[in-house]
């Protein structure tokens, strides 16, 4: 009787912790069973077991040379994005003229399809990375800046009135009361850009190039090999996932402060 | 300066405010927010604004401060036409606006940190000092979130201080706290006033507070904001929870609600 | 011993400095690597270009237009492309590039269906449902091919998908036929053996469609400015066609190594089932590696009529630059 009360606990405790990972496990378990009893072919949805197959029957350092190529475009894109955008928030915020003459300007950019201007951007910049990091960048910058922007013009205006009231140089009221009031948008900014440059990357590949994972999913496809083709898909994802999951880690680490409170 | 006794100095006005109106839009029909102030406050006399909700004391408190230019009539700081914001006069706002990536010592800091781009250790021993006198020592190395709204509030009003200003401009600096706390605050921020007396303006929704702390208390009516009455609070000094029971305290904040709740009373 | 070793470093001196100064250049593909892509990875692999002092890269396209595009702004050099393609661009464009080498000398699309079904020419083919990729070039030549066997495309009920989903509509029987290059073949093959189904192919060379189509193009930048390297280039790459299907199995492994992700034994399929668009009647008659003017004048009258373009808008010959044939 005694035991009861605590053990239950520990049962709820320990279900609450592997839920997630059981929930995962069972949906794959079933998509097997599904493709193996259903006798589904690989070409119309690969078994998880056939997806794991492949992944292994291509050479790890394959694996990393396609992910490297991604992930270096990707991350390239993706700071290249962070110095363009902050800067140009910071000068929309500032200046009425350059706000009103940017704003539509980058609506624009942004609701042009990249895969339209791509080929001009090939022949303008080649067919290496400098081409793809400038396709990633176009996809990731948006964003960054909206998020900025509304970050810095959401700092309480009592704070500004503070800072004029202290006749403080304009800069510091930017760097020392703006840009860290805007952290935590920066920061969801940059966890939708982080998974954007992913997607900007791989379009450049589809785009332009020898290496790369989505360059290895297209290539897979065009030989009808869809389990491997999937391995490479989950793979991404997988690198995805971290890469969100990493932002937050830095956000956690150099700006706890800027986290949500927890109730 | 030396000393200085902490007794108003009729003889010597700080602020003047003179044919004081305002109006946000330029359009000429737009209709005025404050209307008609006129106001001399002297050296080291607390005085308090109070008014319907938005009659115009922010306005006022605004210009006051320089970060506004009235649109008619004159404010002058030390006979000294207001253009913008001084540094003998501290502003303390009505949520304390600490910000929260400083740890509470630094946000006391903050004005030099940010007005100068830096601070010397004679400036930490002296938030330090100030932090004591508030009692806020042991928090001095906390971040805002883990600090009650009265602290925070308090270290708002020590940041204040940190300058050393002449004046001290408050725009309801206790109204998002409860009134237990409130009227705590105020006993608190009597003493510091005590101890470090300054000529204070002093923006407030709650009438027995204005009766508590000031020298004199500005009425206005509803917008436009003009002045309803200059009341003297003739209560000695220093006030205590005994204060609030005196009977002379229960009329004044009646003839104050009076203003308020029958605003077509003659003056 | 000290002789032996001053030899030995001049030796590599040598060596070394004609590695530097072999001439560079890069070559572009209209597609992703794959069996019919395999010529230039055997050049590079079995040394075809290095004896000639060439080094090779190797650029992948995204289809016919995409190549040209990179011929014509310089990116690459010369490559593999649909001639057809450049025919079309040019009577719209001055585009700078020309066709130099003959690779298929026969139209490489073609109707695929399961033998289970029971259609056994193009004629049966009337009121099916027919599956085809939106943006292939067949599309164009679809009434061409249809008209050859008497109807039109008013009779089939077309539709249109994903290239990945094409084998997989025809095999679960979502589509009576499918659309698409010969060069698939082996793959459809594999896909359909896998449930058991066997596949038909139907080339549309056989049914009148008689064309150039994937060719060596070079832009006329490269052919001008580096006629030698150009000229040396094509006599490798020659050699290598050559090679590449006299031995299959050699080609696949050649591939492989290149690019590891490509099974060896597939691009040897695929490259045994194409024989016939690079090696044929027409290379008999008229010999390999040799646009003959009749021949290219009926590849643009195909063209012109699939594009709807006039007859008159090009001089076929124009776009064809015999100069660079190897003796
Ligand atoms: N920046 C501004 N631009 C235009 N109108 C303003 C601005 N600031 C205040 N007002 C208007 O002026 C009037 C007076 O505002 P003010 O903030 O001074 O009132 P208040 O007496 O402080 O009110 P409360 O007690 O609610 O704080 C209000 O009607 C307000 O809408
Ligand atoms: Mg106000």
């Amino acid at each position: 009787m005694n035991q009861t009360y605590p053990f239950k606990f520990w049962c709820k405790q320990q279900v609450n912790r592997f839920a997630p990972g059981l929930f995962f496990i069972g949906l794959v378990l079933l998509w097997e069973c599904i493709c193996v009893f259903g006798k589904v072919p690989n070409y119309i949805l690969p078994a998880p077991s056939s997806i794991i197959t492949a992944f292994l029957n291509v050479e790890f350092s394959r694996w990393m040379t396609h992910l490297w190529a991604t992930l270096r475009v990707a991350l390239m894109g993706f700071f290249l994005s962070i110095i363009i955008a902050i800067p140009l928030s910071i000068g929309m915020m500032r200046s009425e003229l350059m706000n009103r003459v940017l704003y539509p300007a980058l609506i624009v950019i942004q609701s042009t399809p990249v895969v339209a201007v791509a080929p001009l951007i090939i022949v303008l910049l080649g067919t290496d990375d400098p081409s793809r990091v400038l396709i990633t960048c176009l996809i990731t910058f948006f964003p960054l800046v909206v998020s900025t922007t509304t970050g810095m013009l959401e700092t309480p205006p009592e704070m500004i009135e503070l800072s004029k009231s202290l006749r403080a140089p304009r800069y510091r009221e930017t760097w020392q009361i703006r840009i860290p009031y805007a952290i935590p948008h920066i920061f969801s900014g940059l966890r939708v850009s982080i998974t954007l440059a992913i997607i900007g990357a791989v379009v450049a590949e589809f785009v332009a190039a020898e290496e790369g994972l989505g360059y290895f999913i297209q290539f897979s496809t065009s030989f009808f090999k869809i389990p491997q083709a999937f391995a490479g898909l989950i793979f991404l994802s997988i690198i995805s996932l971290l890469l969100f999951k990493s932002v937050q880690w830095v956000q956690m680490w150099l700006f706890p402060w800027s986290l949500p409170k927890k109730k | 300066m030396g000393p200085v006794p902490n007794k108003t100095d009729k003889n010597l006005t700080y602020v003047s405010l003179k044919g004081v109106g305002h109006k946000y839009d330029p359009h000429p029909n737009s209709p005025m927010v404050v209307q008609d102030i006129d106001l001399d406050i002297h050296r080291h006399e607390f005085v308090a604004v109070v008014g319907p909700s938005g009659c115009g004391k922010s306005t006022l408190l605004r210009m006051v401060a320089g970060l506004l230019v009235p649109s008619h009539g004159s404010v002058s700081v030390f006979n000294l036409p207001v253009t913008e914001p001084r540094d003998d006069v501290g502003i303390v706002f009505q949520k304390a606006n600490l910000l929260p990536w400083l740890t509470v010592r630094k946000n006391v800091l903050f004005p030099l940190k940010h007005k100068y781009g830096r601070y010397s250790s004679a400036d930490e021993v002296r938030a330090n000092e100030l932090l004591e006198m508030a009692g806020l020592m042991q928090f001095a190395d906390k971040m805002p979130d883990e600090l009650s709204g009265g602290m925070q509030q308090r270290v708002g009003i020590v940041r204040a201080l940190l300058l050393n200003p002449d004046i001290l401009l408050m725009d309801e600096p206790f109204s998002a706290l409860d009134a237990l706390t409130r009227e705590q605050i105020g006993f608190d921020l009597l003493d510091i006033w005590r101890e470090h007396p300054k000529t204070v303006l002093f923006i407030t929704h709650s009438i027995s507070e204005a009766v508590l702390l000031s020298d004199r208390i500005l009425v206005m009516s509803k917008r436009p904001g003009t002045v309803m009455d200059l009341i003297e609070v003739d209560l000695a000094r220093p006030r205590t929870s005994k204060t609030i029971n005196s009977p002379r305290f229960a009329e004044l904040t009646d003839i104050i609600r009076g203003y308020i709740y029958e605003p077509n009373v003659p003056v | 011993m000290k002789t032996k070793l001053k030899f030995t470093l001049f030796a590599s001196l040598i060596t070394s400095t004609s590695v530097m100064a072999a001439d560079k250049v890069t070559f572009q593909l209209d597609w992703l690597p794959g069996g019919d892509k395999a010529p230039v990875y055997v050049g590079i692999q079995q040394g075809f270009f290095e004896a000639l002092d060439l080094d090779v890269s190797i650029a992948s396209g995204r289809g016919s237009t995409d190549a040209l595009t990179k011929m014509a702004t310089g990116q690459s050099d010369i490559g593999s492309s649909d001639i057809g393609a450049l025919m079309a661009a040019r009577a719209q464009d001055d585009v700078p590039v020309v066709a130099v080498l003959p690779y298929f000398t026969q139209a490489p699309h073609a109707f695929f269906v399961l033998k289970s079904s029971g259609i056994k020419s193009i004629k049966d083919l009337k009121g099916k449902k027919i599956a085809t990729s939106p943006f292939t070039s067949s599309n164009a030549f679809l009434p061409l091919v249809l008209k050859e066997n008497g109807f039109s495309e008013e009779d089939i009920q077309l539709v249109k998908s994903d290239p990945g989903a094409l084998a997989p509509m025809m095999i679960t029987g979502n589509a009576d036929a499918i659309i698409a290059w010969v060069t698939n073949t082996a793959l459809f093959k594999n896909q359909a053996s896998s449930v058991g189904k066997e596949v038909i192919e139907m080339p549309w060379s056989d049914s009148g469609l008689s064309l150039y189509s994937s060719s060596l193009l070079a832009s006329e930048k490269f052919l001008t400015e580096r006629p030698d390297v150009a000229k040396r280039f094509v006599k490798a790459y020659a050699k290598a066609i050559q090679f590449t299907y006299e031995f299959p199995d050699k080609a696949g492994a050649d591939l492989h190594k290149m690019v590891p992700e490509v099974d060896a034994g597939i691009v040897s399929a695929q490259i045994k089932s194409i024989t016939n668009l690079v090696f044929n009647d027409v290379t008999e008659k008229d010999g390999f590696g040799y646009f003959t003017p009749e021949r290219i004048q009926k590849t643009w009258k195909y063209v012109a009529e699939a594009n709807g373009l006039e007859d008159d808008a090009l001089e076929p010959m124009m776009i064809v630059n015999n100069d660079f044939i190897p003796e």
